[in-house]
């Protein structure tokens, strides 16, 4: 339970995100992220004042995404102190990549450090990241920078249409050496894998006393240690492994989150998009044989089921698709937890697409404090989606935040990565009773994972007394209006005048 | 004591103010339950469009709200009957589709923005509750008693009759016409009435109204004419009957022909001539009228006759003229199933496939009626006794709706109004006579009958005299309301029962009762039609049998070759060939109208009995119709004349494909052997079809549905049964060479 003093302290984080007022419809209440992004001339090539005099770079592809760690030791060699550190990637890559976080691996307390894409040439295929040091590293100094960001859409089945039962089996495709814009003197790749089941992966040969790479050591193969590479040194390898469980992915999220003072509640609605991108079937689906695997094997890589950990205090859920209800769903609650569980109407298969809708109830008192200015705070988490073991992706996630009608100077702060966040806005949005329209902060993000659900998104607003008092008054008078304009109406003689007897 | 328990209830109820207020909230109560007894298969299930016909008219609703009005109006679906498409538009009766459209804009208006799906299930529901207080204006037309007006709104709001084809969700245009056809009633008794041109014009704009939302606007068509008909015969020609007539018919006429699909039928069939007739009929005796006033009485019979003979032989003579040389078309078919029930099954078989075409069975009656069915007749009796203008309307309505009702199924909706209205003046004279509190004193009344009686005799006709008739004793009163009060409940629980059982369902959703007694849904319905729409091309084609046109349309959103619009009966007959004939012929026909998948439905596995396999042999007859020499209905008969699905069923049933699809694999989910078919209580052959044509795509749940996917041309050139021999291991069989006759060898 969050107290008053740390919504306060949230407020005090909300003064640097700049405001807008609700007047202001396309005003920008944009985080400092997408206002910062410089262009840069094409030509731009990273300064080469760095060296990674250590790199350990672990990629885990246990989830239907890639989460890549780098951990990396850096040098300053040049003579003056240095504040920016630039990772490159393909253009394929960037526009693939989320979820950049920085940290200093030494002193956690640096938090995280200011990473974002360079704009430059959009024709190149090597982009870059930009890492703000908060600190100028002195020449000579070391700082250990811990890069850790994620990869989507980043496997392909093979092969890639499979039989019902048949296990699945994805590729990924890297560089053994980290792509670095420096020279590195010393690194090491590790791969992580859901099991130990790796039938193909690319043989290198190896260095000092191993006479091959990678090393397997269980579910994890690994490259290196590899000696000095210089900047841009790729050595492309690929992997294939067994992969039991579905590639869940979301193209589009949007999630509405609408507060209503009167009602003292928070509504919640997800609208998904969901795509299976593992392997196809390569003949049709077959029921006897669904239903027989069901009892003999159930694991299989079509998804069946999705849960939903929703908030302590979530009431009447739903779940529909853009034909009604569906009905397969289930949901628990009590005083310990909320858990929504579905079923799509039919299970998932590579190739296949699944959309659907769900939505929530929860008392306002949950997320929604007064503060002593008398303005309001709302804490909810910016994403709910499901938790599943083989984790969910999402490409595009669209956030409104549908706040009461007059609702004014809106503020925002949420812990999900700057550089994730595309696009925020104030606009208005029309719904029952509404005569100015209720105030909508709409937030855009991309390449979001579930590793970032329950990461929290704080609102902060004032709601003037008189703007509450707006739907009644508006309603009574509308009332009023009907009535006179009836009784006026009724009072009008429409018969021809009858010549009196 | 109770009488004067009875005198203080009564005196609330006295002065002219409260009674009236009392009347609008009774009123407003009535339409309340009549609203609200509608809504059971939402609480159950949820907001959700129903059957059949509700799909399309809800996918035309969503086209006329996201395109206006006339786009709409324009509207070519090339979605439906591939390859030919409909020109939608043209072809149906907008008047549902607008009036929702209307609502919605008018509530976005007023900033309450409800979703379009809600108000097209609310749709019905909420006209019921206006042809109750229809029903109520009606009966207060008939009798001064405005206790009869309420009980009928009652009996209208919540008779099982009008309840099927309008509770929540069932979208069809039935939902606003029934409530259209009682206004317009009420309206054109006004006119009668009051011989207004207004009250005229009114009935002519809601007569167009009516003819805008349901083809069943033929029923007000005919009515009105056999009511003037009628009043004329009994000689009560007068202006009022004139000016209402004449003022209805050419408005309203001019009214019908502004709806594309309607045009010019009203001067050119022969379900409107009764009309344009008794128009000119009417002129006629007006034109009498004005002669007579003008000519002396002895003169005039010989001109009557002359006239009215020259008159009738003329038009009949120019009738026939018309009708041959075809400027009038003859009856359509669906009418001369009217008069004829076994014309359909004869002749026209897709009309006789339609079950709510059947007949009525005579349970049915009761089963929609319930208690009104016996007081029905009491109320036309007492119409009869006063036989004012407005009574003969009731009693010819009576007839009329009777036969119809008796005929098909579907009809007993336009019976539903009028038997309320009878039964309600039936039920409020019994009531008024037994409730009257005051004993008529015998004294007085003895006095009275006797001065009366004296004059009684003198007048001769025992009508004119009225006795004084009373009831004397409380306990008798008492038996009488209580029985009543008794029949009117058992009558409300009557009808709760039959719409919370039999009027409910969605039927695109099914519910079953798991064993600790919870609901459990089965959506198999919705399962395959969403997959369908989430995972296969935009614009693959479904061949599916008609029944399930719409739904695919409105829920899987994907065009298909035939719907339940069944204009056109040869391509329907396509489809059933293609169901019922062998691969090697349904294959070809499939390839040219471009079929993707084809879709059956199946209840074997469930024992659902609305499946396609009983649906099966009027695919056949339909087929039939068109080619007599390729399908046979008897050749789906085994020798002793059984329609089996086993072992013994004939080659040609285990050879067509709708049995192929439905039985496909359907083995293997039994032991070796074991496969049962439960709705047929039939033990299906152990070893099941083979497809060759055709590979399994999708099966729900519950087996209910089942989609095939029609096979490309082979790659290699050969036909699918060889490729599929060889795709199962089966080694060619040599062609055995036929040898020609040896022939010696000369040289």
């Amino acid at each position: 339970m969050k107290t008053t003093a740390v919504f306060s302290a949230f407020v005090s984080l909300l003064s640097f995100a700049s405001a807008a007022g609700a007047s202001s419809k396309k005003s920008s209440a944009s985080s400092d992220s997408s206002s910062t992004s410089t262009t840069l001339p094409a030509t731009f090539k990273p300064p080469q004042v760095f060296k990674n005099a250590n790199l350990v770079h672990v990629i885990s592809l246990e989830k239907n995404y890639v989460k890549e760690n780098i951990n990396v030791l850096v040098e300053n060699i040049d003579k003056a102190p240095q504040d920016e550190y630039f990772v490159p990637f393909t253009a394929d890559q960037m526009s693939r990549l989320g979820g950049v976080e920085v940290k200093d691996r030494k002193d956690a307390s640096a938090g995280p450090f200011v990473a974002e894409p360079v704009e430059f040439d959009q024709e190149s295929d090597i982009q870059y990241l930009r890492i703000r040091l908060p600190k100028p590293l002195a020449p000579g100094a070391q700082q250990t920078l811990g890069i850790s960001y994620y990869l989507l859409k980043a496997y392909k089945p093979l092969p890639a249409s499979i039989k019902q039962e048949e296990q699945q089996y994805l590729t990924f495709s890297f560089s053994a050496y980290c792509s670095s814009a420096y020279t590195t003197t010393k690194q090491k790749t590790e791969v992580k894998f859901p099991s130990g089941n790796i039938p193909d992966y690319t043989k290198l040969p190896g260095s000092g006393d191993v006479s091959e790479f990678p090393q397997k050591q269980g579910s994890k193969l690994i490259y290196g240690p590899f000696d000095e590479k210089p900047a841009g040194a790729a050595q492309p390898v690929s992997v294939r492994f067994e992969f039991t469980k579905p590639v869940t992915h979301v193209s589009r999220l949007e999630r509405d989150i609408e507060v209503s003072h009167w009602g003292g509640n928070v509504a919640f609605e997800e609208r998904y998009t969901l795509y299976h991108r593992g392997a196809n079937l390569s003949s049709l689906f077959n029921r006897v044989k669904w239903q027989q695997a069901q009892y003999y094997h159930p694991t299989t890589f079509a998804l069946k089921e999705l849960k939903f950990p929703l908030r302590v205090g979530s009431v009447d859920a739903y779940y529909t698709d853009v034909i009604g209800n569906v009905s397969t769903s289930h949901f628990r609650t009590n005083k310990r937890e909320a858990l929504l569980e579905i079923k799509p109407r039919y299970p998932v298969f590579g190739g296949w697409k699944f959309p659907f809708t769900i939505g929530w109830n929860s008392d306002a008192k949950n997320f929604l404090r007064k503060t002593a200015t008398g303005g309001f705070v709302l804490n909810v988490p910016f994403l709910e989606g499901p938790r599943q073991p083989e984790g969910v992706e999402y490409e595009q996630v669209q956030l409104r935040v549908i706040l009461p009608e007059g609702a004014e100077n809106v503020r925002y702060h949420t812990s999900i990565p700057p550089s994730s966040i595309t696009e925020a806005g104030i606009e208005i949005h029309k719904t029952f009773l509404d005569t100015l329209g209720r105030t909508a902060l709409v937030i855009r993000a991309r390449n979001l994972v579930d590793d970032f659900r329950d990461r929290d998104l704080v609102v902060a607003y004032d709601y003037p007394l008189l703007a509450s008092l707006r739907k009644p008054l508006v309603v009574f008078a509308s009332a009023v209006a009907v009535f006179v304009v009836a009784w006026i109406v009724g009072n009008v003689e429409l018969k021809f005048d009858s010549p009196k007897k | 004591m109770s009488a004067d328990l009875l005198q203080v209830l009564a005196s609330a109820g006295k002065g002219k103010g409260t009674r009236s207020l009392l009347r609008v909230i009774i009123l407003a109560l009535i339409a309340g339950a009549a609203v609200s007894s509608r809504l059971f298969s939402v609480i159950r299930f949820e907001s959700i469009i129903h059957e059949f016909d509700p799909w399309f008219n809800f996918r035309a609703t969503k086209y006329l709200v996201a395109n206006g009005f006339y786009k709409f109006w324009d509207w070519f679906d090339d979605r439906t009957w591939h390859p030919l498409g409909r020109v939608t538009g043209g072809t149906l009766y907008p008047g549902l589709m607008v009036t929702s459209g209307v609502i919605y804009h008018a509530l976005r208006a007023l900033t309450i923005p409800v979703d379009i799906r809600n108000i097209c299930v609310l749709l019905a529901p909420g006209f019921s509750g206006l042809t109750a207080i229809a029903a109520y204006l009606l009966t207060n037309e008939m009798t001064p008693s405005s206790s009869a007006g309420l009980l009928a709104a009652l009996f209208v709001g919540i008779a099982p009759g009008y309840i099927s084809r309008s509770v929540a969700g069932s979208y069809d245009n039935e939902a606003i016409a029934i409530f259209l056809l009682v206004f317009t009633f009420y309206l054109w008794i006004k006119a009668l009435k009051q011989g207004s041109m207004l009250w005229g014009a009114l009935c002519a704009l809601f007569y167009g109204y009516m003819v805008a939302s349901w083809g069943g606007y033929a029923f007000i068509t005919c009515l009105l004419p056999l009511h003037a008909f009628v009043l004329i015969c009994m000689g009560r020609y007068s202006t009022r009957l004139y000016v209402a007539y004449t003022t209805w018919y050419a408005l309203g006429t001019l009214a019908s022909m502004q709806i594309p699909f309607v045009g010019f039928l009203p001067v050119k069939t022969s379900e409107h001539m009764p009309a344009l007739g008794i128009f000119g009929f009417l002129q006629l005796l007006a034109f009498l009228d004005y002669v007579r006033s003008a000519i002396p009485s002895r003169q005039f019979q010989t001109f009557l006759w002359l006239f009215a003979g020259a008159t009738f032989g003329l038009g009949l003579l120019g009738l026939v003229i018309a009708t041959s040389a075809g400027f009038i078309a003859p009856w359509s078919g669906r009418f001369y199933s009217l008069w004829d029930t076994g014309y359909a099954k004869i002749h026209i078989p897709i009309i006789a496939s339609v079950s709510e075409h059947q007949p009525t069975a005579w349970p049915a009656f009761f089963f929609d009626l319930n208690m009104l069915i016996w007081l029905f007749p009491v109320g036309v009796y007492l119409c009869f006794q006063e036989l004012a203008d407005e009574h003969v309307f009731i009693v010819v309505y009576a007839l009329f709706g009777s036969y119809f009702a008796g005929v098909m199924v579907r009809l007993m909706l336009t019976l539903t109004p009028v038997v309320c209205v009878a039964a309600a003046i039936a039920v409020s004279t019994l009531l008024d006579a037994y409730l009257n509190a005051k004993s008529p004193n015998p004294e007085e009344v003895q006095a009275l009958e006797s001065s009366e009686g004296k004059r009684a005799v003198k007048s001769g006709l025992r009508s004119t005299s009225k006795p004084v008739v009373g009831v004397y004793g409380l306990w008798g009163k008492g038996m009488v309301v209580g029985a009543m009060v008794v029949y009117l409940l058992v009558f409300v629980l009557h009808c709760t029962w039959v719409t919370s059982n039999a009027y409910s369902s969605p039927s695109v959703v099914l519910a079953s009762r798991l064993p600790d007694g919870s609901q459990h849904i089965i959506d198999d319905y919705r399962e395959a039609y969403q997959w369908l729409r989430q995972n296969t091309r935009e614009d693959a084609k479904i061949m599916s049998w008609w029944d399930y046109g719409y739904q695919i349309g409105g829920m899987a959103d994907r065009p298909t070759l035939v719907d339940n619009n069944t204009w056109n009966n040869t391509h329907i007959a396509t489809v059933g060939k293609a169901m019922s004939s062998r691969e090697e012929v349904s294959y070809p026909i499939m390839r040219q109208h471009e079929v993707d998948y084809v879709l059956v439905v199946f209840g074997g596995l469930l024992g659902y009995s609305g499946d396609d396999i009983n649906k099966f042999l009027w695919m056949v007859r339909i087929a039939e119709g068109i080619w007599p020499d390729e399908v046979s209905e008897r050749a789906f008969f085994t020798p002793r004349g059984e329609y089996r699905v086993d072992a013994e069923a004939t080659e040609t049933m285990k050879n067509s494909l709708m049995y192929k699809m439905s039985y496909y694999n359907y083995n293997n989910l039994f032991p070796p052997g074991q496969a049962v078919d439960r709705m047929r209580g039939a033990r299906l052959p152990e070893v099941g079809p083979t497809l060759n044509t055709l590979e399994e795509a999708f099966t729900s749940e519950n087996w209910i549905i089942r989609i095939y996917k029609v096979k490309d041309l082979d790659n290699l050139g050969r036909d699918h049964a060889s490729a599929a021999a060889f795709d199962r291991g089966h080694k060619k069989k040599k062609a055995t060479k036929k040898r020609g006759p040896r022939l010696l060898r000369v040289e």
